[in-house]
């Protein structure tokens, strides 16, 4: 929205600068906490466990009073075929930063896929709302800075619950702060004004992405909700999500069984 | 935005995975490749479908319907003894068979009851994967529910001496068998490492029904 032409080009480069400088910073932090985690339950990996039930509870009743009944709500009133558009279209803007993760993973034929399926869908698929690309042999795949990171040999231990932005790690919290500020289609948007707030673009992707994602996962969240340690159940889940978005497998039919499903004997 | 889930991740469907579990009608000791494994997944898949969201189900005979199915499809006592890990060896006698029991009602009660949800569940099995060295296969499973994205499953198959047996079910990813392995390790450690701290917590569910 910048009609200083002139100055757009080079503030925005500074603002991406700036933004590589702080997530830089923000990884040498990451790399040190893995580097002096605390021993706790060597399974669970979850040294600040009180503090993080703490900071669950806190989401889940922000859950219960908005994200839960915005999502029901939202269900209740788009019909599913336009929800489906809904989803697509913001998977779709997505699409340019997921290119440039694969990129920065050295995939560079799934980048290439990303982009292919970002100009396909944003043109014949009108501004994302219907996959044109994936009845077209280009199958949709989603990356973040986190999961970069994660093949850069960054591991995702401890466990760190987020207020609002839930289940996460250091590692994927630096990821999460990149999501937010490199994606080209924000940067774009915000005109290269990183600490802009009044965005309305941006601030609309952010609720509909929300409110879709919540409504997509309803059943799926429910079912560990109803289970024995809510908390538990979840950072389990967040971990084995996050183990298979890293791996790029959508299904381990091809590989085999990942581990064994052993007993202890007696 | 992170979520636990994709968002193409529908329980309904895991359930109808779950409830994959399925009568060897048909898949017996006879012949077992993969291929076998692959139909054993859908054939039945399709049968517990069929079976348990017939309308006009009065409550008990769904329960009774998906019990038997579970046993027969599912290996139960070996999912059981995965999931309790390293604690199923400090459990003393009677802790595992009230374990045991306990467990297989709560499978059966938290599934049982919403059947009905997925009558219009499609289930088609993509491919299996080779066998391990515990003779375990992963059969990919597509699944649709009318008007909803499909939603990949992979149903893990145990190829037995008799029978093949449903051992665990991922969900984009995320094993049930594994979820439910570190809930209840959870339940144990608050519990001061107590096997009686699970077993209230599950008393307590199964018994609020």
């Amino acid at each position: 929205m910048s009609s200083e032409t002139t100055l757009a080009g080079p503030r925005r480069l500074l603002g991406f600068l700036a933004r590589g400088c702080a997530i830089l910073a923000l990884g040498a932090l990451a790399a040190c906490s893995t580097a002096n985690a605390p021993a706790g339950d060597a399974a669970a990996n979850d040294p600040i466990e009180p503090f993080n039930r703490y900071i669950f509870e806190v989401n889940r009743f922000g859950d219960e009073f908005m994200g839960k009944p915005l999502a029901t709500l939202y269900r209740q009133t788009v019909p599913d075929p336009a929800r489906n558009s809904v989803a697509n279209a913001v998977s779709n803007l997505r699409l340019p930063w997921t290119a440039v993760n694969d990129v920065l993973q050295g995939q560079f034929g799934r980048a290439g896929d990303a982009l292919a399926r970002f100009g396909l869908n944003s043109t014949f698929g009108v501004l994302g709302l219907f996959d044109m690309a994936k009845e077209n042999g280009l199958p949709h795949h989603d990356e973040d800075f986190g999961q970069t990171l994660a093949t850069w040999g960054f591991g995702g231990d401890p466990y760190l619950m987020l207020p609002i932005f839930g289940p996460s790690s250091p590692r994927d919290t630096v990821g999460l702060v990149a999501d937010r500020f490199l994606d080209p289609v924000t940067v774009i948007a915000l005109d290269g004004d990183i600490f802009s707030m009044g965005n309305a673009f941006t601030w609309t992707r952010t609720g509909v992405a929300f409110v879709s994602g919540r409504e997509r996962t309803l059943e799926g969240i429910a079912e560990l909700e109803r289970g024995q340690d809510y908390y538990a159940a979840i950072r389990s889940a967040y971990r084995q999500r996050r183990a298979s978005d890293i791996r790029n497998q959508d299904s381990d039919a091809t590989i085999g069984p990942r581990f064994r499903f052993g007993v202890d004997t007696d | 935005m992170t979520t636990v889930f994709s968002r193409r991740a529908g329980a309904s469907l895991a359930l109808a995975a779950l409830a994959a579990a399925i009568l060897p009608r048909g898949a017996g000791a006879s012949a077992r490749n993969a291929n076998d494994a692959g139909s054993f997944v859908s054939t039945l898949a399709q049968d517990a479908i069929d079976q348990l969201s017939a309308p006009n189900l009065s409550e008990g005979e769904r329960d009774a319907r998906f019990r038997k199915l579970f046993a027969e499809g599912f290996d139960v006592p070996l999912i059981a003894r995965f999931v309790l890990g390293r604690y199923w060896r400090q459990a003393s006698e009677a802790e595992r068979a009230e374990y045991l029991r306990l467990f297989d009602e709560l499978v059966v009660q938290t599934y049982a009851r919403r059947f009905n949800e997925f009558n219009t569940a499609r289930l088609r099995v993509l491919s299996v994967s080779r066998p391990n060295e515990d003779n375990d296969v992963i059969v990919a499973v597509e699944g649709t529910v009318a008007g909803k994205p499909p939603v990949r499953l992979d149903v893990r198959v145990r190829q037995g001496s008799s029978a093949y047996k449903v051992i665990d079910v991922s969900i984009e990813g995320v094993s049930m068998a594994v979820t439910q392995r570190d809930e209840f390790s959870s339940v144990i450690q608050r519990g001061g490492g107590r096997i009686e701290a699970l077993l209230a917590s599950l008393r307590d569910k199964v018994g609020a029904r």
